[in-house]
């Protein structure tokens, strides 16, 4: 082959673990139903704690899902991250056998926000507790932010180009970038996205200092961004991780090309100086469709980073308007995220994951606990709204600055 | 564990410290495997160390979790257990 033809970074799976779904199927069927998840904190030791509702990931096993070798040694962020990836990989068909014989051809890149709590906070409690002799050796791997691209490629055999992104929530979109950039230089596969577990006493007590964190006590009108009620965000844990391949491999081997990652951009504005997102966001966009060559008029839905407060979330309705344009106004906007809360990093993978199900079945889900939107968009709400979607820009910010947009094109669309 | 460190307590150890499961008859059969083969790596003897020296009043050499093989690790611990008696 000579061909001159740039390669296209392919999306051929998809795994999710989700508040509302361990699987893709699961997750899916009550994103696209606008099912709300959000509920009272259950995990041990955070009862008490002034952060209320979340959305937990409940009824997930790690045992039943990960050996034991590999359980001993990570938090449940990596859990989350092993799982998924099983997943996404079996959803793109790629068994052992494939990947083993070229496993160079492998590459692993997550991004993470806040690593391995639980993990963490169990053997500091033994080192101030018992001594330094009773820190577990694992503690120097688990609690890193770079654990779960570490043991998925362990685990997996893959010793492709791997990388971790720390840039905040919006990091989980860069890492999809990461990935795509990889894939167009030459590697096969990336394994990529991100999946966060931010729900245990250490980890909850360090968000408490987030002035932007909603306390509300009702799990309906905790999470209502874009309304006159918005009253901060509600976290979240879960994540996704989706196969990202060359296009050409892929189709190859038959595999099913379900999307592609056509353009990124980032920008950095500041940590909670939601005014200047604005502009941050809207040149992140401008940057991701530039690179996507997709006109704003091309863009047929857009998942918003729809953080939860009113300064932030006018300047996230002006950045879609200053990027699109009177575009902006018309297309369908939606935040699936207020029927599970923000997995922080795993946010914008889950949306990611959202919108290639959203175009497969040409379906925009609908913004979960939103019904009087104060803001000029046309937020989707109360139940989802069929429309062909074959373009979808996915958004994202994060608490300390950093603004991210990804373009994904249908898996049908010719360059 | 009172005397010596046994291959049947080493199994035990390396199931509860590093989660690699080897049945204790096959460690007996194969002391001279690398720990690697058996799915253990040097932060899992790390972990085997500190629990021995934690929950067993051992005091073993630096270096222990440097050992490659089974019958390495317990001749250290046993020459050890011996010197300390």
């Amino acid at each position: 082959m000579t061909s001159q033809r740039a390669r296209r970074a392919a999306v051929t799976g998809i795994g999710v673990v989700a508040p509302n779904g361990l699987s893709t199927e699961t997750f899916w069927k009550s994103t696209q139903e606008g099912v709300s998840v959000l509920d009272r904190v259950t995990r041990e030791g955070c009862e008490h704690l002034p952060l209320r509702i979340a959305g937990e990931v409940r009824g997930f096993d790690p045992s039943e899902l990960v050996e034991e070798r590999f359980l001993v040694q990570t938090d449940r962020f990596t859990h989350f991250a092993m799982a998924a990836a099983d997943q996404a990989l079996a959803d793109a068909r790629l068994g052992r056998a494939d990947t083993d014989r070229d496993p160079f051809a492998v590459g692993v890149v997550t991004a993470a926000g806040s690593g391995g709590g639980e993990f963490g906070q169990r053997e500091l409690q033994r080192l101030w507790g018992q001594g330094p002799r009773f820190v577990g050796p694992y503690q120097s791997i688990a609690w890193f932010y770079a654990a779960s691209t570490g043991q998925v490629s362990i685990r997996g055999g893959f010793k492709g180009p791997c990388g971790v992104v720390a840039s905040d929530e919006a990091g989980g979109l860069d890492a999809l970038a990461h990935a795509a950039r990889a894939v167009r230089r030459g590697t096969g596969v990336v394994v990529a996205g991100a999946a966060e577990a931010p729900l245990a006493p250490y980890s909850m007590v360090c968000q408490l200092g987030y002035d932007d964190l909603s306390t509300g006590d009702d799990p309906t009108h905790a999470y209502r961004p874009f309304t006159a009620a918005a009253c901060g965000f509600v976290p979240a844990e879960g994540g996704a991780m989706i196969v990202v391949e060359d296009e050409g491999a892929a189709r190859e081997r038959e595999a099913t090309v379900r999307a592609f990652i056509a353009g990124h951009g980032a920008t950095f504005t500041g940590a909670s100086l939601w005014e200047r997102s604005r502009e941050g966001l809207a040149q992140a966009i401008r940057v991701a469709l530039d690179e996507a060559r997709c006109a704003p008029e091309e863009v047929d839905v857009v998942f918003a980073d729809a953080f939860g407060t009113p300064e932030a979330d006018r300047a996230e309705a002006l950045a879609i308007a200053d990027a699109l344009g009177a575009h902006g106004r018309r297309v369908p906007v939606t935040a699936p995220k207020t029927g599970i809360g923000r997995a922080y990093c795993g946010a914008p993978v889950l949306d990611v994951a959202a919108a290639v199900l959203a175009m497969e079945h040409g379906l925009v889900p609908p913004t979960p606990n939103v019904y009087d939107p104060c803001h000029d968009l046309d937020l989707v709400t109360g139940r989802a709204r069929p429309a062909p979607l074959r373009t979808a820009l996915v958004v994202s910010r994060g608490l300390m600055g950093s603004n991210a947009a990804l373009v994904l094109r249908h898996g049908a669309h010719a360059l | 564990m009172d005397n010596e460190l046994t291959a049947r307590e080493l199994a035990a150890l390396m199931k509860k410290a590093a989660g690699v499961t080897v049945v204790a008859d096959e460690l007996e059969l194969r002391l001279d495997a690398g720990f690697d083969e058996f799915g253990l790596d040097s932060l899992g003897l790390l972990g085997i160390v500190g629990e021995l020296e934690n929950n067993h009043a051992m005091v073993l050499p630096p270096d222990a979790e440097r050992c490659r093989t089974p019958r390495e690790f317990l001749d250290l611990v046993n020459s050890n257990v011996v010197a300390g008696a």
